[in-house]
């Protein structure tokens, strides 16, 4: 910003300006892509100029063969150009002398960009036209914005493609005019298709890479963007009106400081407009102090709502503070309001130190607003006697003790006294206490203990000194004492918010289930404020979680606050701009996601640090409701993982289980059906019995599939009757083939119990399969049957290789089996767990035991299952 | 009169039961091993003429057992596997398994599998400068094949991976196989590739022969006799 602050014009401007006068005017036609028709726009104007009598010539103009520039050329007188031999050929180019001895009014030479032939006086045609100008020859010329130096790195990251012919930014800067030749993207694409700018096979190419409507788009915000810099207001307007949405690489970064003033809505307002302008991050900076009030808070929330950040420090130092902040950020362009001369010292000061700094950041100063509005919220506080009445009674006492003891304090120790109490009073209750103790310290002291006592007069002018000391006292120590105090305040406010956040975040790591979090949430926001909601949002929108103090309403009003603010995401009521009449403040709950609810709290009165132990709050409480929904969904897909594994071992075991016997009864009926001639009989019964006997395994196997499919449907029905066991182990054995060699073994107090013969049947049948499948063949299996007080325990015993330990818990599983290496066991896996399913059905209990701990006594090494049920 | 003896590696009783007298009537003669062991013993002192080999044995890994027989013997193995073995099955047809059946599977196509991989290993110790199958002529030296007196205008590649398949015919190669023989051990997962190779072979070998070029799902290739 080249505006001094008191209104008079730059001298390095005016110097500029000066050496201008004696120089041709320069006019650049600057446009955004080739073909937007820069040319022509100069040819037009240049046409009318002529028309109007001016002395014009057309010093270079490249047509690129386009017939609407050719067409415009008639009647304009052209310079020759100038051969320049080449390496065998000859390049045309600007004639520069041939130009400075025809010394035309105003010259029009094209493509500023260009780089001349190498022989030529200057190596870029710009360096051509800045002598022409130095004759005093007006020049337009013409230049797309990728020539531009500064732009050349954002172009090739856009286009891809790096222009080699640039112009130092500076010659832009010399134009005394520029004129933006803005074609919108579509149209430019639109033009190059019907060949209006190149050879249609080139031109299609050209649609492809370097005219891409991104490009181009791109392209045109950079030369608006960079017309706007350079030109009038009416083209930032412009430029704003049709912004288009773009990524950018950062490179201003606008600060906007804010005060306890009425400026301060103005300067986050004028820093905002500004930072949209440069697309530049806007950050407002505040810096606590006690007459913080609730303009500051204003100026704040307006700034978060007009998409900056908000930064709040304790600092004594204002202009330490901020420059420290500015040069850490990088900060480009500072906005402050601009202080009246008596008011804010700091300001003053902050005004001055930064305008030192100036060469780091430009300075925008926001006026006041003409009308101060009165200061708002700011009710005229009580006064409070406490320290009035405190410092009268000191001084009362201390001076009667004076009077009594005059003959042992001389009257210099009473002053010194006095001071004592100036000093206590002030530091203990401020300035203005102080100030009062002086007075009235003076008074007495000067009554009562300065000849002539009992009279006011002052008969020594060292007197009038003493009063002016007691003052000052009293001042100093008032105002140094206040600032510790306020100081001391606000760090403990922000230590203690800082305490409670950080228990907080204890607190909800703690959290287990969702609406612990929620619970804690409310009652953190309560203690801060008088009472606290979490509001999540579900299907039917908002929903009230959790509430502290517990049954907390929301009235029609506030309801709408809170889903105002979980709709815009920012704060709303209480303090804020949004529906500030309602008592609660709304805070957004904002995942990763996106919003999830809304967090109330219900304050007496907003400060910047509550305000920000608010935001934090919500902070957590967002990451903890985040966090706690994650964990649900993880227990959730570990469910279904589980239910996944579960069909995944019954597609296993079902592939296996029919694999084996359908290959046999296969190769069995065809070996019968193609070589049943060349076998012998015995062969061929062998192959019919294992086709049988393959039949009987396939249909086992669906039966055990059923009973699972019953148990886990419910349809288990069971009848407990007196059930003799011998029978029951009778049949079971019967149908076992395996189980030839079984011994039973039933004591003569257990031949009874109380069980579903059915269901018992099958469960010794699935126990003696079992045994079967992992002891030797041809071993011994011993079923017993014991009692135990009011139960009896059944136990089937094999020789077999037993149960890993490990292994022994889940051999009840559906689809468990021993693992042996690669191999998988015949048998669906469900035997078992049938078996536990049905013994249970009766009220008994099943378990195994491997390898046996009781081995000598019936010498089985393998493992024992046994059944306990209900004696009869 | 007995063409061969073959040793029945599998856990199964059922198996044998049925592939014992099956074997014998089609006049092979069955051995029979139930654990890997008991299977690397027998081709050590039997010395069958083919394998039949379950992936699921009680003692050892299909593959492993696999693994220790060709260390000592370069026998025939087909492997009995199944659809959920699948990953085991291309291990091992690329550990050295020349052919493989999924189970249930029909008798007919056992014996002729059993009958390929039996003429196979008759032919395989021969060097041959040139290569015949139907119509096709195919010379291992230089990159010529003719169709029916017709040259086929193969690449190099092509012609490579036609000499790969004819040299292997009646036997799967997997897609590691293939890839390895022609790209190198870097490019065993571009089964893309070979598509694409595969594609425009059967394109030049015209319809009879490119009928003959059989994709094996998952697995690989098998050129048909």
């Amino acid at each position: 910003m080249a505006i001094h602050d008191d209104g008079r014009p730059d001298p390095d401007a005016l110097l500029a300006s000066a050496e201008r006068s004696n120089r041709g005017h320069l006019k650049i036609f600057l446009g955004a892509a080739p073909g937007v028709g820069k040319t022509w726009e100069m040819l037009d104007a240049a046409q009318a100029k002529r028309q109007r009598g001016l002395d014009v010539v057309a010093g270079l103009i490249e047509t690129h063969g386009r017939a609407g520039t050719l067409q415009k050329l008639e009647g304009l007188e052209l310079l020759p150009r100038r051969a320049v031999p080449y390496r065998g050929q000859a390049l045309e180019e600007f004639d520069l002398d041939a130009a400075l001895a025809r010394h035309p009014r105003l010259l029009l030479v094209d493509e500023l960009a260009h780089t001349n032939a190498p022989g030529l006086r200057h190596a870029k045609r710009w360096q051509d036209v800045q002598e022409v100008l130095k004759a005093g020859i007006d020049v337009w010329s013409t230049v797309n914005v990728q020539h531009l130096e500064s732009l050349n790195d954002q172009v090739a990251r856009i286009t891809g493609v790096r222009v080699a012919e640039t112009i130092p930014d500076t010659v832009l800067d010399m134009a005394d005019e520029i004129e933006l030749i803005d074609l919108p993207p579509a149209e430019l694409r639109a033009r190059l298709q019907e060949g209006h700018i190149y050879r249609p096979d080139v031109a299609t190419r050209a649609l492809k890479d370097f005219f891409r409507e991104g490009n181009l788009g791109a392209l045109r915000e950079m030369a608006l963007r960079r017309a706007a810099q350079r030109i009038d207001r009416d083209v930032t307007q412009y430029m704003r009106l049709r912004a288009i949405p773009g990524p950018w690489p950062v490179a201003e970064r606008v600060l906007a400081l804010v005060g306890a003033d009425a400026s301060a809505g103005n300067v986050v307002r004028h820093a905002a407009r500004l930072a949209e302008a440069l697309r530049a991050p806007l950050t407002a900076f505040h810096v606590e102090r006690t007459s913080d009030d609730a303009r500051v808070q204003a100026a704040l929330d307006l700034a978060v709502q007009l998409g900056g950040n908000v930064v709040t420090q304790n600092a004594t130092d204002l202009v330490h503070a901020v420059l420290d902040y500015a040069g850490q950020h990088n900060i480009t362009h500072i906005v402050m309001g601009r202080q009246p001369a008596k008011r804010w010292r700091f300001g003053r000061r902050l005004a001055e130190a930064l305008t030192r700094q100036s060469a780091a950041f430009s300075l925008h100063f926001v006026p006041l607003p003409a009308a101060p509005a009165p200061r708002p919220g700011r009710k005229p506080s009580k006064p409070d006697w406490e320290p009035y009445l405190l410092a009268s009674a000191l001084l009362g006492a201390v001076t009667v003790i004076g009077v009594v003891a005059n003959k042992y304090v001389p009257q210099e120790a009473m002053g010194l006294i006095f001071t004592g109490i100036i000093a206590a009073m002030a530091s203990r209750s401020g300035r203005n206490a102080g100030l009062f103790t002086a007075f009235f310290a003076f008074l007495l002291w000067n009554f009562c203990f300065l000849p002539p006592v009992y009279t006011f007069s002052v008969s020594d002018p060292r007197d009038v000194v003493a009063l002016l000391v007691f003052l000052l006292v009293g001042l100093l120590t008032g105002q140094l004492a206040g600032r510790v105090r306020q100081e001391a305040g606000a760090a403990a406010a922000r230590v203690e918010a800082l305490r409670r956040i950080s228990l907080f975040g204890q607190r909800l790591s703690r959290a287990a289930t969702l609406s612990d979090v929620l619970a804690g949430a409310a009652e953190e926001a309560a203690s801060m404020a008088n009472a606290g909601i979490v509001l999540l949002s579900g299907p039917a929108g908002l929903r009230a979680e959790a509430t502290q103090p517990s049954g907390t309403m929301l009235d029609e009003a506030a309801a709408a606050a809170a889903e105002w603010c979980f709709a815009h995401g920012v704060e709303t009521g209480f303090g804020t701009s949004t529906l500030p009449s309602v008592p609660w403040r709304f805070l957004p709950l904002a995942s990763n996601a996106g919003g999830i609810g809304v967090l109330g709290a219900k304050p007496a009165a907003i400060s910047p640090p509550l305000a920000q132990a608010l935001s934090a709050l919500a902070g957590q409480t967002a990451l903890a409701v985040e966090r706690a929904r994650l964990s649900l969904h993880t227990a959730r897909a570990e469910a279904q993982q589980d239910s996944q594994k579960l069909r995944n071992a019954l597609l296993a075991s079902l592939s296996h289980d029919l694999r084996t016997p359908l290959t046999s009864i296969r190769g069995a009926a065809e070996t019968l059906a193609q070589a049943g001639n060349a076998l012998d009989a015995s062969t061929r019964a062998d192959l019919l019995a294992s086709i049988t006997q393959d039949t009987a395994r396939m249909t086992k196997f669906l039966a055990n599939i059923m009973d699972m499919a019953r148990i886990e449907s419910g349809g288990l029905t069971v009848r407990r009757e007196r059930v003799r066991l011998e029978e029951v182990v009778e049949a079971a054995i019967a149908r076992v083939s395996g189980a030839l060699y079984t011994r039973v073994n039933i004591a003569p107090d257990a031949t009874h119990a109380q069980a579903d013969p059915a269901l018992l049947e099958q469960v010794i049948v699935n126990l003696l399969d079992n045994a079967v499948k992992y002891a030797p063949p041809d071993s011994h299996i011993r079923i017993s049957a014991t009692r135990a007080g009011n139960s009896i325990g059944l136990g089937v015993a094999d020789a077999g290789v037993g149960i890993a330990p490990g292994e022994l818990q889940a051999v009840f599983d559906s689809f468990f089996r021993a693992s042996r290496g690669d191999r998988v066991a015949p048998g669906t896996g469900l035997g078992l767990a049938i078996a536990k399913a049905f013994t249970e059905a009766m009220g008994g209990t099943i378990s195994a035991q491997s390898p046996r701990t009781d081995l000598p006594a019936d010498g089985m090494p393998g493992t024992i299952i046994t059944l306990e049920l209900p004696a009869a | 009169m007995i063409s061969g003896r073959i040793l029945v590696v599998d856990d199964e009783k059922q198996i044998h039961r049925f592939l014992a007298p099956a074997l014998t009537a089609a006049g092979y003669e069955p051995l029979r091993a139930e654990r890997g062991d008991e299977a690397l013993r027998q081709v050590a002192s039997a010395a069958p003429d083919l394998v039949l080999l379950d992936l699921g044995l009680p003692d050892m890994d299909g593959q492993e057992v696999l693994r220790k027989l060709r260390e000592f013997s370069s026998v025939p193995v087909i492997i009995l596997s199944a659809r959920d073995q699948e990953a085991g099955k291309i291990a091992a047809l690329d550990s050295g398994a020349d052919d493989y059946v999924e189970k249930p599977f029909a008798l007919g196509e056992l014996l002729a599998r059993i009958r390929t991989a039996l003429r196979r290993k008759g032919q395989a110790q021969l060097a041959m400068h040139e290569l015949t199958l139907g119509g096709l002529r195919l010379d291992t030296t230089a990159a010529k094949a003719e169709l029916n007196g017709m040259p086929l205008g193969l690449t190099k590649r092509e012609h490579a991976l036609l000499l790969l398949l004819l040299r292997n015919h009646g036997r799967v190669l997997t897609h590691r196989q293939i890839l390895t023989a022609l790209w190198g051990p870097a490019h065993t997962e571009d089964v893309a590739y070979l598509r694409v190779y595969i594609g425009q072979l059967r394109r030049k070998l015209g319809e009879e022969l490119s009928a003959k070029l059989k994709t094996e799902p998952g697995v690989g290739y098998r050129l048909e006799e």
